[in-house]
């Protein structure tokens, strides 16, 4: 099993490693279903094979002795793997070197926790061929080929048996604990940045990026998840994108409407954070200092990040479930309530506003040029006032 | 000419950190919304100096609202409670403004230490000083920082709706400023009106249009 630096360590376990190589042996043969239940309330949805591994893997001092004297955790979490992307496909497509038959006695040498961890990226490679393809030219894989100890694999970002979809931030966080610190040092409002923008955004500099507007429970302070066997979001946006090109402001609006139809319940909101178009480009991680700094990437209007937009609700096995809409939402005055949560400045400003200021600046600029012209027209018609005055003031004066 | 003392020291002291603060918070927001258009600095820099200078303009706009309550000069900030006599009083200012000034009528409005503002001068300043600029202010603080402020962001309608309500009051003094400037040059020669607000706080008023408030001859 391949191990993840994030699991935590196991408790101490007071078995002799014999002793505990016969119990699984016996339990195995004799009592599987019992341990089967212990993990069930998890893995009622694993296939009865896996129910079988996690029959003795369940087990939370299960561990084995490394070449190194350290040990490694054979513990699974039933709960966490059944919830995982990979409870779908699982145990044997990942270890499917394992002969149950032969599996307790096994003596597979592995020389330390970490030489595990690398050998079984080849394993993730069998699916995630192009993610690794990203990566081998990310600063990661740089710093794994210069033997750099701390250099991430696969499993120590994406866990190695509870593997779920993650915001950047939290992953990342994981081994850069002083990000916030290095960005506050140079980038103004560190902390919203950080919470709408991915670090793979700016980290990944050769990606390409988009707008991910999620649904958020502003009461509940959390995401806005599918419920289960009721998928109402995609069918909700179908209804409101009548002509099926993307939402547009205005079916944007919609949308929101029915989303919140019931005025007495808790009032969803989008929240927009600026990620990469897939989450495969986020493996082609850069070191910082060819990292994004260009306040322009963000804040210049049609900016590259806006080109795409989406809207998105959490799905009930986790991962997002996105609907397109159209870039010009980001901008629309239409999009005042609807993206009350989200605004670039600069990058997503309302042309409309645009319209105004010319509008304002041209009406500023006529005051004194009007203002002069009206002058020399009065002060030429108060002369010929005074000319034609003059000119029938004897007349006049003749007549009386 | 008579001379008669209008804008006291403070007022003159504020309205002087205003002109330049304005003028500099106008240029950086324009870099800060239209960077790519406008190339007068780095847009990191435009988003720093608007942001110190926006302070300073708040704690200048205390100088003002100070002198203003706890003096007697209050006065010139009375808002003339007779629409009627308002709008007429506004429409012969205008009627001035448009004819009068140049065949040398006389201002209908008469200046005095407690009477400076003519019509459209006093319901024009009155919206700014009591409305847009404490608006500008508060928008301008909640998106210097929306983390921080997000109840308050939220409560006002989201980040959104507060950008845009301080956009719409940078736009209405794009348009402010240079409305403000010229008619700052109609005095009776066109540095007039800005020697007494920078400098001296004299204004020179013709004999006949002399009442009140402190003189000198």
């Amino acid at each position: 099993m391949a191990n993840s630096r994030k699991e935590k360590p196991m408790r101490a376990a007071t078995f002799h490693k014999n002793l505990i190589t016969a119990a699984f042996a016996a339990f195995l043969v004799l009592f599987p279903m019992t341990f089967v239940t212990a993990a069930a309330g998890a893995a009622d949805s694993l296939s009865e094979g896996d129910k079988q591994c996690l029959g003795c893997h369940s087990f939370d001092g299960l561990k084995k002795d490394l070449a190194d004297g350290k040990t490694l955790s054979l513990h699974i979490q039933g709960d966490a793997f059944a919830k995982s992307i990979h409870g779908v496909i699982g145990c044997a497509v990942c270890h499917a070197e394992v002969d149950l038959k032969t599996h307790s006695q096994a003596k597979k040498n592995i020389a330390s926790a970490r030489e595990y961890s690398i050998a079984m990226t080849k394993v993730c490679s069998g699916c995630h061929a192009e993610a690794l393809k990203q990566n081998e030219g990310s600063i990661h894989a740089m710093l794994l080929g210069r033997g750099n100890l701390s250099a991430p694999v696969c499993t120590d970002c994406h866990g190695s048996h509870a593997i779920s979809p993650k915001t950047a931030y939290d992953t990342c966080v994981g081994c850069h604990q002083t990000a916030m610190g290095t960005h506050q040092k140079w980038l103004l409002n560190a902390g919203l940045h950080l919470e709408v923008v991915s670090c793979a955004a700016c980290h990944a500099p050769t990606a390409q990026r988009m707008v991910d507007l999620r649904l958020y429970d502003g009461v509940a302070r959390k995401w806005v998840a599918e419920k289960e066997g009721l998928p109402e979001f995609e069918k909700m946006a179908r209804a409101a994108d009548a002509d099926g090109n993307g939402l547009d402001a205005l079916e944007l609006r919609k949308l929101m409407g029915l989303i919140n139809r019931d005025p007495a319940g808790p009032q969803k909101n989008l929240r927009g954070r600026i990620e990469l178009r897939t989450g495969v480009e986020a493996h082609r991680l850069s070191g910082k200092i060819s990292a994004i700094k260009d306040c322009a990437s963000c804040h210049q209007q049609g900016a590259e990040p806006f080109q795409n937009v989406t809207i998105s609700i959490v799905s009930a096995d986790g991962k997002p479930l996105r609907y397109k809409a159209q870039k010009e939402v980001l901008s629309s005055v239409l999009s005042v309530e609807s993206l009350r949560e989200f605004y670039a400045v600069g990058g997503t400003r309302s042309v409309l506003l645009d319209i105004l200021l010319i509008l304002a600046v041209l009406a500023g600029v006529s005051v004194p040029i009007g203002h002069q012209i009206l002058k020399r027209i009065v002060k030429k018609q108060l002369e010929r006032d005074a000319k034609t005055g003059a000119s029938t003031k004897p007349e006049d004066h003749g007549r009386a | 000419m008579q001379r008669l003392y209008v804008h006291p020291l403070p007022v003159r002291i504020w309205h002087l950190i205003n002109a330049i603060g304005f003028v500099a918070m106008l240029l950086t927001g324009a870099q800060i919304r239209y960077i790519g258009l406008v190339d007068l600095m780095s847009f990191r820099t435009a988003v720093t100096v608007h942001n110190w200078i926006g302070f300073v303009l708040i704690g200048n706009y205390f100088i003002w609202l100070l002198f203003y309550l706890f003096t007697d000069k209050i006065r010139v900030y009375h808002p003339e409670l007779s629409p009627t006599k308002h709008f007429q009083a506004s429409f012969r200012q205008l009627q001035y403004y448009g004819y009068g000034i140049f065949k040398g009528s006389p201002n209908p409005h008469q200046l005095s230490a407690y009477d400076k503002f003519n019509p459209m001068q006093s319901m024009m300043y009155q919206v700014v000083m009591f409305l847009l600029v404490p608006l500008l202010a508060v928008t301008g603080i909640l998106l210097w920082d929306v983390q921080g402020f997000y109840g308050a962001v939220d409560f006002f309608g989201g980040v959104r709706v507060v950008d845009t309500v301080h956009v719409l009051i940078f736009i209405f003094f794009a348009f402010f400023i240079f409305l403000h400037v010229y008619m700052g040059s109609l005095g009776h020669t066109p540095t007039a009106h800005y020697k007494a607000m920078f400098i001296t706080g004299y204004e020179e008023i013709e004999e006949e249009h002399a009442q009140g408030g402190a003189t000198k001859q």
